[in-house]
């Protein structure tokens, strides 16, 4: 008898559960006339209908377990003064995914993905198809940070300005089209052109611009004002020419962007999920997981996956699109 | 209980006008590469979200694959842990660590740990032929700041801080890598060894008493994390919080 549609949206899966265990060892004892809908919410205007038929034990089941619950905070507030000065008291997330300082406003594309727990603050432009990863920090608070479309800022990366530096020069970020930048890599005041590859864990400082098809390679530090030719790999700390890009790379970088575009929306998808959608979905999965689609066509039985638990294709591996050029 | 569920699972989609925008742009949208679009104006959608009360969700499944986590295991609050993940018993996986086994499987096994602002990520295929999932055995100590894609570590190995590890990249058993070191696709490290630098290069054997600390690490490392784990309850109270945040706004529950 479960509603997905209809549970309360809470941030964590306690009251969840404790309404689930109700479900469990209530509702059978409970006459038919009650469902759990009435139980849960019944002012809801979607169950007058039902809570026409909301007798008075109903009534007198809610208020009991009104009395329940506030007897567990009760409970709750006891330990808490018990632990004294040592007790932490959890508050709501206040985690600003975009933030603006002043005027300066973040502009993102509708298309684009931003994880939510990455932090764009500023001056930012985000392209459309791009994709800006868990934990990623992408301040733009003294200067501008531009990135074009089809980009992907892998998790944990930096992206920074510089606001004054030895010589004086202010620098923007310039990140263009198509461009990924790995996990950790740090940004700061530099230009990334199209296509290029910025490898895990790189750190490219003041001025530094990276042609098209360029690479830097995972580890390395490019150091101030370097130029990064088109179609070579830079390396080590400090970053120095080990050799050039064959074909097969310098398309696999552009690969590699719509790769990651098509893992972005799956992801998207996923973070933007209302608590019901989520409750939802757990309970399909739990129904689905025992099933195993060899013992089911033993059987001769055919048994459709829900569509919510079907990822599309294009993530996995020889079915993604190829770059259009 | 199953088959009320499939009847519900049919009605309850098509009244939830939020669910299918969502799925129409996966099923469409998908196919065709986004970069291949053309540049739109500066666009800002306005129901795109810049507050998300509840935070980073900490579980994040991807279609039927859903991160494991053993009872034992701590696993930091800001972490995320995306598609197939699975922390062993006693393994701890510290704050600001990413796991995002989207492409193919990360475990973490028994009594490892992955120490702060990790990022284990795997890709689809690995140059050695090896499986190109990241998997990390027992008692192995993975340091803070360190990237691993798509390799394998074998038991009692030692990671230092700020080291990468590129795909099908391996470390035997045993083995110590200095910290900042840079592993490139591919590479392995022989049993009993210690490497060191960018990229990794040999730099002497590991004497018997070493070898003998690497597990007494792990080890250790898992008491200290006992104890952060018994600071956190089972179910945060938070939901308290929102219940109140939404009768001051007076958003119906």
């Amino acid at each position: 008898m479960f509603l997905p549609g209809d549970w309360r949206e809470n941030p964590n899966s306690n009251s969840n559960l404790v309404s689930r265990l109700w479900d469990h060892l209530l509702l059978p004892l409970l006459p038919l006339s009650l469902s759990s809908r009435s139980l849960q919410n019944p002012k809801s205007p979607n169950s007058t209908l039902i809570g026409a038929s909301m007798g008075t034990l109903g009534k007198a089941i809610y208020t009991v377990g009104f009395w329940i619950r506030e007897t567990g905070q009760a409970i709750d507030r006891l330990g808490c003064r018990l632990q004294g000065n040592y007790y932490f008291q959890e508050q709501l997330s206040r985690h600003r995914t975009l933030m603006n300082i002043f005027d300066k406003v973040p502009q993102v594309d509708k298309d684009a993905f931003v994880a939510p727990s990455a932090s764009v603050i500023g001056d930012v432009q985000v392209g459309g198809g791009s994709s800006i990863w868990y934990g990623c920090v992408l301040r733009g608070d003294v200067n501008s940070i531009r990135v074009g479309s089809g980009t992907n800022v892998q998790d944990n990366s930096l992206v920074h300005v510089a606001k004054s530096n030895i010589s004086g020069k202010v620098l923007p970020t310039i990140i263009g089209d198509n461009v990924t930048v790995g996990h950790s890599a740090v940004l700061h005041g530099c230009t990334v052109e199209d296509e290029a590859f910025v490898g895990m864990g790189a750190i490219l400082l003041d001025g530094v611009v990276v042609e098209k098809h360029g690479m830097v390679a995972a580890g390395a530090l490019v150091r101030q004002n370097t130029k990064i030719p088109c179609g070579e790999v830079w390396g080590g700390n400090p970053a120095k020419f080990l050799r050039k890009l064959t074909e097969e790379e310098i398309a696999f970088i552009s690969q590699s962007a719509t790769n990651y575009s098509n893992l972005a929306q799956v992801h998207a998808a996923e973070n933007a999920k209302t608590f019901d959608e989520i409750e939802f979905e757990k309970v399909l999965r739990k129904k689905y997981a025992r099933r195993d689609e060899e013992y089911d066509s033993m059987l001769g039985v055919v048994r459709e996956v829900p569509p919510e638990l079907i990822l599309p294709d294009n993530i996995l591996p020889d079915k993604s699109p190829k770059p259009s050029q | 209980m199953a088959a009320a569920l499939a009847r519900f699972s049919r009605r309850a989609l098509p009244s939830s006008s939020r669910l299918l925008p969502l799925l129409r742009p996966l099923s469409s949208e998908a196919a065709s590469p986004a970069a291949a679009a053309a540049p739109s104006p500066p666009p800002t959608s306005a129901d795109r979200v810049k507050w998300d009360y509840r935070g980073q969700r900490r579980v994040i499944p991807l279609g039927q694959w859903v991160p494991k986590i053993a009872v034992d295991a701590y696993v930091a609050p800001n972490v995320v842990l995306a598609g197939q993940v699975t922390v062993y018993d006693g393994a701890s996986v510290w704050n600001g660590s990413v796991l995002r086994g989207d492409l193919n499987k990360i475990t973490v096994g028994f009594c490892s740990n992955v120490q702060e602002r990790c990022v284990l990520h795997a890709a689809w295929s690995s140059p050695t032929g090896l499986p190109a999932e990241t998997s990390i055995e027992r008692y192995v100590t993975i340091g803070a700041y360190s990237l691993l894609r798509s390799c394998t570590i074998e038991p009692e190995c030692i990671i230092g801080q700020h080291s990468i590890l590129m795909e099908g990249s391996l470390v035997e058993t045993n083995s110590i890598l200095e910290a900042g070191s840079v592993l490139p696709p591919g590479r392995r490290i022989p049993t009993g060894e210690l490497w060191a630098g960018n990229p990794a290069r040999f730099v002497r054997k590991l004497t018997h008493e070493e070898i003998l600390e690497i597990p007494k690490l792990a080890v250790a490392i898992n008491d200290l994390m006992q104890s952060h784990f018994s600071e956190f309850l089972p179910y945060s109270t938070v939901y308290l919080e929102v219940e109140k945040m939404k009768k001051a706004l007076s958003i119906p529950l």
